[in-house]
């Protein structure tokens, strides 16, 4: 009963993880999804409903999560959506979304993936289910919306594409290989010198006919959209091999366009951003769920801590058209302390703000510079901010901000002298104070008499 | 073919491969060259789509990611808005917002080389170079403008004025590895003199002064100014310290 729904998969700050080509298209939040007749599952109880263009995701809202996971509604399992019926009587209710889901034989939601109804639920049952939109949303868009992708079948066009490309990049790299002269539709293969250089001549012709084609206005190209992405990679694919075989013929223009585009594919990463028009009310919050994740990678790549402006470039650039404005970005930091995230906004007295991972923040960090207090030279002498910054592999600025971080943790002392900040390892904690004079046996006392008292023999 | 004997076979042989592989390399750069061709096109075409549809790609979530794709395997920039009436006057609309991400990012891909200083002047002239589809260029004003909206973000990312150039700072202090290097270099002597900075870290003048002046503002970095030769010593009593003490040893 628990599992009529599939599970849906969650990232660590609570976004859906969507699967290849899945697009985001609408949220509505506080919605609660029930059965007329309540016998294959728990009603669930206001969460946040996503359209996709695949599925219907539910997410229970943080304060329920217990009780309920995430769950998934392949659009493939509906068989229709009623539409909504205007009468005195539903303007006294909360909206209601109605559709016909698909079950298959085992009293679970019809699941195309798991094939257990292959003959496309023929001899399935088919349950209603209502979505109640309790929150404020935008619920006739989203109906519109569910409309749309569901008549779309974009998880059809998945399939076909699946093999499609399959055998499309088969051929991008059959033709890297040997050298581009078969097409793929199986036609007789021409022999001969003059047959391979006929067979090239009509592929570009080809290539250069569909190109035109799909450039003549926006839904032309909208319509051949999957077309011209497996073009742009066959291209890219050749580019790259191409220049790589023929080295002695690259020039300096090839090369300059080949690292155009290296650089490209490492920006672009963020399938379906969250916007403003798909999340509604719930646009910065997505928003701060999306960064969060985001930017758990070219945070590990800078270490731990990376300055906020350098994140917005890199979120932005991931995001391709969909600009968010600084001020939006600052509202998805923000709001990262309601949420249980790993990444937190650091800000500086100077004004600096970076955004750091909260585990690298204090522990590691003490655990790094207790290490480095307690070498015997240190022990006698101390060790001074830029002795942590180099060490530490940081900027001195922050090195001393650690430092006086450790302090008022009680892990260092501190002695201001001439030569500036010198930080000692904090003894005290481990003297006792009904014996002063005791030193334990294995303990930092005991290290730093010994480490003390030879340098005093010297 | 069929095998002939002798040197003449041979020969024969060898002349029919060489010619099979001219033959094979006119094909292979005209293609190439054809697909160059193409790919310019399609660039081309996908810049003018992305600035004239801009609206109606973003209605669209599906065509968007896959606009996104085809920019992104052939290298567009899909940040192509022009800066219009309305960005002109008042700064409104995404014109200096998309100016301010092409920025940052050509700032932290010059960062190897500068270490996160860069000259206004260049900083404009790589982003020409950046929108060269644009109808009118990026003027240095347009520069300034998009850096003062990401003041938002932090104090990150600002202008210094050095004499009559202005500089444009990309890394803020706490993040900042030059004070490590300059205070390496110390290491031997205890002081650094800008000369050497410049030489022995090839860094530019005004990145080894930026640098210098921040440690004296930490507090790290004393200046003297007392030595016959009248150049400016920069000591670092933290980092003599420590050597004295290794001298020591």
């Amino acid at each position: 009963m628990a599992d009529f729904f599939s599970k849906a998969e969650v990232t660590s700050s609570g976004r859906p993880v969507l699967l290849r080509s899945e697009v985001e298209c609408h949220l509505l939040s506080s919605v609660d999804i029930e059965s007329e007749d309540n016998h294959h599952f728990y009603p669930l109880k206001s969460g946040l409903l996503i359209l996709t263009t695949h599925r219907l995701l539910w997410l229970p809202s943080s304060s329920s999560s217990s009780t309920s996971s995430a769950a998934a509604i392949p659009l493939h399992a509906i068989s229709h959506i009623f539409s909504t019926k205007k009468s005195l009587k539903s303007m006294f209710h909360s909206p209601r979304i109605r559709f016909q889901v698909l079950v298959s034989p085992d009293g679970r939601l019809f699941d195309p993936a798991s094939g257990s109804g292959s003959s496309s639920g023929s001899g399935s049952k088919s349950i209603v289910l209502t979505a109640v939109v309790r929150g404020k949303g935008d619920c006739d868009g989203f109906l519109g919306k569910l409309w749309e992708s569901w008549r779309a079948r974009a998880w059809e066009c998945n399939e076909t594409s699946g093999s499609g490309s399959g055998s499309g990049s088969g051929t991008g790299t059959s033709t890297a290989t040997s050298g581009g002269l078969y097409s793929s539709d199986g036609s007789v293969r021409m022999v001969g010198v003059a047959g391979i250089l006929r067979k090239e001549q009509e592929m570009w012709e080809s290539t250069d006919k569909s190109l035109q084609d799909a450039f003549q206005d926006l839904n032309a190209l909208m319509s051949k959209a999957k077309e011209m992405v497996m073009l742009a990679e066959k291209m890219r694919q050749k580019l790259l091999s191409g220049s790589s075989s023929q080295t002695s013929g690259a020039n300096d223009e090839d090369m300059g366009s080949k690292e155009e585009m290296q650089d490209w594919l490492l920006s672009v990463g963020i399938i379906s951003p969250v916007t403003k028009e798909s999340a509604g009310a719930l646009y910065h919050q997505q928003l701060s769920r999306q960064l969060a994740d985001f930017v758990r990678t070219p945070l590990q790549r800078a270490g731990g801590m990376i300055n906020l402006i350098d994140a917005y470039c890199l979120f932005n650039r991931a995001r391709g058209t969909e600009l968010i404005s600084p001020d939006d970005m600052l509202q998805a930091c923000s709001l990262w302390e309601k949420f249980d995230v790993p990444v937190m906004l650091r800000k500086f007295d100077s004004g600096v703000m970076v955004i750091q991972n909260k585990s690298h923040s204090d522990e590691e960090v003490f655990a790094r510079i207790k290490g480095l207090v307690t070498k015997p030279e240190a022990l006698r002498s101390g060790i001074s901010p830029s002795d942590a910054a180099i060490t530490l592999g940081i900027a001195p600025a922050m090195a001393k901000e650690h430092l006086l971080t450790a302090e008022s943790k009680g892990l260092l002392c501190r002695d201001i002298s001439p030569d500036g900040f010198r930080f000692y390892i904090n003894l005290f904690p481990e003297i006792d104070p009904r014996d002063v004079y005791l030193v334990k046996d294995y303990g930092i006392c005991n290290t730093w008499i010994k480490a003390v008292s030879t340098s005093g023999l010297k | 073919m069929r095998r002939r004997p002798g040197i003449g076979g041979l020969q024969t042989a060898a002349a029919a491969r060489d010619q099979y592989r001219l033959l094979g390399e006119n094909v292979a750069k005209l293609r190439t060259d054809l697909m160059k061709e193409q790919l310019a096109t399609f660039r081309s075409q996908l810049e003018e789509f992305a600035r004239k549809h801009k609206n109606d790609i973003r209605k669209n979530p599906s065509f968007r990611s896959q606009f996104h794709e085809m920019c992104a395997k052939v290298g567009v920039d899909p940040l192509a808005s022009n800066k219009g009436f309305w960005a002109e006057l008042l700064g409104i609309g995404d014109f200096y917002y998309e100016l301010g991400v092409q920025i940052v990012e050509i700032c932290l891909a010059t960062r190897p080389l500068n270490g996160g200083l860069i000259d206004l002047q260049e900083l404009c002239k790589l982003l020409r170079q950046k929108r060269k589809h644009d109808r009118e260029a990026v003027s240095e004003d347009d520069c300034l403008r998009a850096i003062s909206k990401l003041k938002t973000l932090g104090s990150g990312f600002e202008v210094i004025l050095a004499g009559k150039k202005k500089l444009v700072r990309s890394v803020p202090t706490e993040l900042k590895k030059d004070h490590n290097e300059i205070l390496e270099l110390a290491y031997s002597t205890g002081y650094v003199t800008v000369d050497e900075v410049e030489r022995r870290l090839t860094w530019t003048h005004g990145r080894a002064i930026d640098a210098l002046d921040t440690l004296l503002d930490e507090g790290l970095a004393m200046i003297d100014d007392g030595h016959a030769d009248g150049k400016h010593r920069y000591w670092f009593p933290c980092v003599s310290s420590i050597s004295s003490f290794g001298a020591d040893n």
